[in-house]
């Protein structure tokens, strides 16, 4: 039997909860997972007085309730599985190393910072710096796969270094800031500055993009990569069309040897 | 990106033979600027002065100062960043199309001249302004300024500084950064500072509703914020501490009223360029100064320890972080 949350008190301000892991429960009773100690704001309070919780000692959390206030599900996790049944606030699975999440809703911005393994799936719409690295650190997500239906904000896979980021829906300006490898396919395309500064990995738009100045155009072909990538993401119902793509290079301006294909 | 590149108004005045604005208007919104740091001044490098000096504006609009510039680069709106990007490629000689450096507003001769006057000069200065640092892109165009004056570093000596306002805003950045390691945006709700601009700075804050009460000293959001930001200030307890009636003061629940810095109140104020000025007052105020309110406040909390739960930072700890 999972570990299930449900909302019974939203909170005022962001309640930071990193210990929601499965690594961390499967250990743990229902009643210390009650006395696990949140952060309201400042003020530190237990478990239960924001959630009912059912269940204990499982790898599979399930979460219920409007948790756009909830920061820092699942840091760090290596195995298990959370599912959200609601909407989700920032940080989910930042650094995790492995297991799967997969929300029913929407989230908040940093989804999967820094991750280093493992599979994120988000059935709504997803905030800004998907699988980004944080401010001063050198690199993003380094592996696994993250997949958005909807629609994501600003610098998603910002100095990414591995892993695929799939997005459904349209992204805003920045995607791939600073790339050093890995994968993004845009299902929907970007707004502005797509690639800027990249210095290595692949963009894959199935919509036409505006391209960066320092951005060359190199040829159209089909990438034999493609068939794998697609492979890869079929499990998951997302299929790749096989080509013609325009095939981009850059950003000149660091100069890199990042890549952008469009479909032709 | 290149970190900031930077130096002090003095070295700027003794030694700057290349100067840009880029979003900025100094001939308006710093008008002591140019002669008492920059073009006008005679020094023991450049004792002509005006003469030994280039000057080049980079703006959306042809402003005043465009008139104290030798040469006048008017970018299309929103097109800064793309602008900086084909510098930072041309510096180092990798092609760009002439379509895509028009799309900049500019032609390619106007480009490489002034890549071609930059790697020239002896000592180039960039300055910036908010016509840079607040428009699409945001902190992203501010780092390709400061990554472009880091790169030319390999052919020449180059500096960038923003041009600030409203008082003392280098001085809030300094303390912060010499405080807790990080200039802004930065929470101290688990007990140490934590920096992550977006999710800590002000506005996103405000805007997501993630405070449930303000502390303001010496701005007026009020009047500069998106409206879910005045909205939230206006739903939550404000307490604004300024030497006047400001449009946040209006919505807020509690207005203090302080001696203004440097006039009636004695302090130390930071240039642009990072430098601390100590102030010495000129006029008496029957208002106490900002530093004695923050103070009052801090020893009327720490008399009232049952106001905080069990757990929280005692209001010391505060005391000891933030050391207002």
């Amino acid at each position: 039997m999972p570990v299930t949350l449900r909302l019974k008190r939203p909170p005022i301000v962001p309640l930071e909860a990193e210990f929601l892991s499965p690594d961390v429960l499967a250990t743990l009773s229902h009643a210390e997972i009650s006395a696990m100690i949140v952060h309201h704001g400042k003020r530190r309070l237990p478990l239960s007085e924001f959630f009912d919780v059912e269940g204990e000692r499982s790898e599979d959390l399930v979460l219920h309730g409007e948790l756009h206030k909830l920061r820092w599900v699942g840091r760090g996790m290596r195995r298990g599985s959370i599912t959200v049944h609601g909407t989700i606030g920032m940080h989910l699975g930042a650094y995790m190393r492995g297991g799967r999440i997969d929300v029913h809703g929407n989230a908040g911005d940093w989804i999967g910072a820094e991750m280093k393994d493992g599979t994120i799936r988000i059935r709504g719409n997803a905030g800004g710096q998907i699988g980004a690295a944080y401010r001063g650190a050198m690199s993003g997500m380094r592996n696994g796969l993250i997949m958005i239906d909807g629609s994501a904000g600003l610098e998603v896979g910002m100095r990414m270094r591995r892993g695929t980021i799939v997005v459904g829906g349209p992204t805003r300006d920045f995607t791939g800031l600073q790339m050093k490898g890995g994968t993004i396919l845009l299902r929907s395309g970007a707004e502005i500055r797509t690639g800027a500064w990249m210095q290595r990995g692949t963009i894959i738009s199935l919509k036409p993009l505006q391209m960066m100045p320092t951005f060359t155009y190199s040829t159209t072909t089909t990438p034999g990569f493609l068939p794998l990538l697609s492979r890869h993401l079929a499990p998951h119902g997302i299929t790749l069309p096989t080509g013609p793509y325009q095939l981009y290079r850059g950003d000149r301006a660091v100069p890199g040897k990042g890549e952008i294909l469009v479909l032709a | 990106m290149g970190g900031k590149v930077t130096c002090t108004l003095g070295e700027v005045k003794q030694r700057a033979d290349f100067i840009i604005y880029w979003g900025g208007n100094p001939a308006e919104c710093h008008p002591r600027h140019f002669t008492k740091y920059t073009i006008m001044q005679k020094s023991k490098f450049l004792p002509r002065g005006r003469k030994d000096r280039t000057m080049v504006l980079v703006d959306i609009r042809e402003t005043k100062s465009a008139k104290a510039a030798d040469i006048f680069l008017q970018v299309r709106p929103g097109k800064d960043f793309e602008l900086i990007t084909i510098l930072r490629a041309l510096i180092k000689d990798q092609p760009v199309r002439d379509e895509d450096i028009a799309e900049t507003g500019l032609d390619r001769a106007a480009v490489e001249d002034l890549v071609r006057r930059m790697k020239g000069a002896k000592f180039g200065c960039m300055f910036f302004g908010m016509g840079l640092s607040m428009t699409r892109g945001k902190h992203m165009n501010s780092a390709a300024l400061l990554t472009l004056a880091a790169e030319m570093n390999a052919f020449t000596k180059f500096v960038a500084m923003p041009m600030r306002g409203h008082g003392n805003v280098t001085g809030a950045d300094v303390i912060m950064r010499w405080q807790t390691g990080y200039p802004f945006g930065i929470s101290f709700n688990r007990g140490y500072p934590r920096y992550n601009p977006g999710e800590f700075s002000t506005v996103d804050v405000l805007v997501r509703g993630d405070c449930d009460a303000a502390f303001i000293i010496g701005a007026d959001p009020g009047a500069t914020m998106p409206q879910p930001a005045i909205d939230h200030l206006a739903r939550i307890p404000t307490i604004v501490l300024d030497p006047h009636i400001t449009h946040t003061s209006r919505l807020a629940r509690v207005h203090i009223t302080t001696a203004p810095q440097g006039i009636s109140a004695p302090g130390t104020a930071y240039r642009m360029d990072e430098l601390p000025m100590p102030l010495s007052p000129a006029l008496k105020s029957p208002y106490p100064t900002d530093e004695e309110v923050v103070r009052r406040i801090n020893e009327a909390i720490a008399k009232k320890p049952f106001w905080l739960p069990d757990g929280g930072p005692s209001p010391h700890q505060w005391t000891s972080q933030v050391n207002l």
